[in-house]
């Protein structure tokens, strides 16, 4: 009997070979998506001055460029769906230059939110669906590996890119720096022209030949059927939750580190820790994930790392000093990168390859939302209580919640699924048993004619 | 006789008084200060050490007499007279030598100095017999650093150039702006509209906006808080280049991306024309199937055709 994955994919993924320079393509594509945005930061204070805007007014151009990078998801879904993932990482690479390079000539502050913001932010979506898609297409058995692999591009980016602007921003101030970013941004379309499209090997088929009109229709646009998807619901309801608490504890690590009196350069070295230990656990996740044990629950396997984060940051207000902070900085590293690593995979995992851009797309869009109103809603946490153990223990529970839901959800999930497998089994017998007596019958009968 | 004295008495007073209200002073040479009739506002310090010389700073803002007092309250020799003297900056205030007697087990001297302007500040210390001391470090209060590597703007471009009076630190009466020319500061006045400086005061904070650089503009800036005892400067450098420095490595870069994207549509270009070969030789009744889908824009149409 086939495996249940190629007969949904209609071919069977290389796992391998040219897969590798895809993920390396990935790798870059979901770097640049994750990690420039947050690189940004460092200019604002001398745009700011320049401008004469407040920090707040500033600090949008980040929000717009994450908003409508999330936004862009199922405009991407469609454009893959539709041309493949090369095409449109390559148009989104140019779209991410260009804005950066008009950005580079801008006279006022709404002159970076839509070059900066809108259009780079859409660049970026370009860029992430179209890699996290293709390496569906290019492997299954190694699945989880390619995917850890790929999203460790997002830390490596990111220390790469934080002191590279530094750099560039003492070289050549804000313009500059924003004109060298727009041709570095470029190369993300070199990462687009190492996406092939995979060489489908079909394995012969008795029947019908390999699936035509019926399925380039249900490509064509986004795949809304997915909503009554039993998997892709618990994994949309369980996201939109942990989403509230997921990225806040990251931002305010270093503020809650100068609160308590550490100085900058230490409070700086906490986040170094953190982006180390994430980026060395992003490819180990994946590897954990793709052995024997771990693949056929992965989704248990992703259900403890949400819920593994959640303590993390009950017990984080309870760790003393900078040795507690160096402590946390480390476990928070692990959960943090776990929940990365497997973000994509899961997702994978529950509606198949076929329809993953459809649905990376509808999720992003709704995760726009959390994903946005969550350091906003702890920094006023902050505020109100003046502590920051509050806000650490909402996120906790942000967290636990829906990794407790989803162990509960995945575990009726299996349990179905794995029902559905045996009628669809017994189906499969009977009809082949049906088929064996209709032959024979038939054999009877052409042997009575032959008699008769 | 008497009413040429009054006279006299009168002018010195009007001059006094009219002194006392000149709040900001420029910085440099200032002729030393006529004792003043009406005494200055009063303050003291005080300083109880164990031996261990001492060091501490003082904030200093307007014109003040202020009373500075030590107090050696124990590690010292149980002499029952000791020496002791203040310096100013180093060296030795003439006419400060004391005998100080033992009392209560401890050594006490203290002296009153007039804080009259930038000159009275700096460091003054008392000193007993000839080990312990303790440093009084008079200022105004500093400016913290702008930025300590130089601010980058282009030729045509306008730049922003800010300085602040971090909080806790009391506000000074106003800004002022120099730049460096080379052989002295020169005082930056923000005339009119049409003036290419601008200069924004606002209370703990300044701002000098300088539009339409151009080269010769590049240099060190020096803005200073102006208080009523002297004027503390924190400087700032500018470097103003032309587009092209950072148009080199934009262009360089593309090329490399263009060189990159050439090379691997080019290497897979190659690989496929090898597969497709190899292809037409093979038996048309091969189980396998080789489909390669061409995903990009110009063969959509031909793709859509051999889908129908």
């Amino acid at each position: 009997m086939p495996p249940a994955a190629t007969t949904s994919l209609g071919y069977s993924p290389p796992d391998g070979g040219w897969g590798w320079a895809v993920v390396f393509g990935s790798f870059i594509s979901i770097g640049f998506s994750y990690a420039f945005p947050k690189s940004l930061t460092i200019y604002f204070k001398e745009i700011q001055e320049y401008f004469s805007v407040s920090y707040s007014e500033i600090a949008w151009v980040s929000s717009v460029m994450l908003a409508s990078m999330y936004a862009g998801g199922p405009v991407s879904s469609v454009l893959v769906n539709r041309y493949g993932s090369r095409p449109v990482v390559m148009v989104g690479g140019v779209m991410v230059g260009t804005a950066m390079l008009l950005a580079s000539f801008g006279t006022s502050i709404m002159h970076l939110y839509l070059c900066v913001g809108l259009i780079g932010g859409f660049g970026l979506a370009f860029n992430l669906q179209p890699a996290l898609t293709i390496i569906g297409t290019y492997f299954q058995v190694k699945r989880p590996l390619a995917n850890g692999l790929a999203m460790t591009g997002s830390p490596v980016i990111l220390s790469t890119l934080a002191p590279l602007n530094q750099f560039l921003f003492d070289s050549f101030g804000w313009r500059g720096s924003f004109l060298i970013l727009g041709s570095i941004c470029l190369n993300c379309c070199v990462a687009g022209s190492l996406m092939r499209p995979v060489t489908k090997v079909v394995p012969p088929k008795p029947g019908p030949g390999p699936p035509g009109k019926s399925q380039s229709c249900a490509e064509r646009f986004i795949d809304f059927s997915l909503f009554k998807h039993r998997g892709f619901l618990i994994y949309l309801v369980g996201n939109v939750v942990l989403f509230f608490g997921f990225f806040a504890p990251v931002v305010f690590l270093a503020p809650y580190a100068k609160h308590q009196g550490i100085d900058e350069y230490s409070a700086a070295l906490l986040l170094t820790i953190f982006a180390l230990v994430d980026m060395f656990i992003r490819p180990v996740t994946g590897f954990l994930g793709n052995t024997k044990l771990v693949r056929p629950k992965i989704q248990y396997f992703f259900s403890f790392a949400v819920s593994y984060n959640g303590i993390c940051h009950l017990l984080c207000p309870l760790l003393p000093g900078y040795a507690g902070l160096v402590g946390y900085a480390v476990i928070l590293g692990l959960g943090f990168g776990m929940v990365s690593a497997l973000l994509f995979e899961v997702l994978m995992d529950l509606v198949g390859a076929h329809r993953f851009s459809s649905a990376v797309g509808l999720v992003t869009i709704i995760e726009c939302g959390p994903v946005l109103l969550g350091p906003p809603i702890s920094g006023a946490l902050v505020d109100a209580y003046g502590d920051y153990k509050y806000m650490y223990y909402a996120c906790g529970v942000f967290m636990l919640a829906p990794g407790i839901f989803l162990f509960v959800m995945h575990y009726f999930n299996y349990k179905k699924l794995e029902e559905e497998q045996r009628q669809s089994v017994a189906v499969e017998m009977r009809t082949s048993e049906e088929t064996v007596q209709l032959n024979m019958s038939q054999s009877d009968k052409s042997t009575n004619k032959a008699h008769g | 006789m008497p009413f040429s004295w009054k006279h006299q008495f009168f002018h010195i007073f009007l001059l006094l008084v009219s002194c006392r209200h000149i709040k900001t002073k420029t910085p440099g040479p200032t002729p030393p200060p006529l004792a003043p009739i009406s005494p200055l506002p009063t303050a003291d310090r005080s300083v109880v050490f164990k031996g261990e010389s001492h060091t501490e700073k003082l904030e200093v803002l307007n014109p003040v007499s202020l009373t500075l007092e030590c107090v050696w309250a124990g590690n010292h020799p149980k002499l029952p007279n000791i020496t002791g003297f203040w310096k100013k900056d180093g060296e030795a205030i003439e006419n400060s030598h004391l005998t100080v007697q033992l009392e209560n087990d401890q050594y006490l001297i203290k002296r009153v100095f007039n804080i009259v302007n930038e000159e009275s500040l700096g460091s003054y210390s008392c000193i007993f017999g000839n080990e312990a001391k303790v440093d009084f470090l008079l200022a105004a209060p500093h400016i913290a650093e702008v930025r300590d590597k130089p601010i980058v703007s282009y030729v045509g471009d306008s730049v922003v150039i800010p300085c602040k009076m971090e909080e806790p630190k009391p506000k000074p009466n106003t800004w002022k702006w120099y730049k460096d020319n080379g052989t002295a500061k020169e005082q930056i006045f923000a005339a009119g509209k049409l003036d290419r400086f601008e200069i924004k005061n606002e209370n703990g904070y300044t701002k000098l906006t300088v539009h339409n650089l151009t080269e010769a503009d590049s240099g060190l800036y020096y803005c200073g808080a102006v208080y009523a005892i002297a004027t503390t400067m924190s400087h700032v450098k500018l470097k103003v280049i032309s587009i092209q420095e950072p148009l080199k490595p934009f262009i360089a870069i593309m090329v490399e991306v263009i060189i990159l994207v050439t090379a691997i549509l080019l290497y897979e270009r190659s690989q496929s024309k090898k597969n497709s070969t190899a292809g037409n030789d093979v038996n048309t009744d091969q189980s396998h199937i080789q489909v390669q889908e061409e995903n990009s824009l110009e063969e959509n149409s031909s793709m859509r055709q051999r889908k129908i």
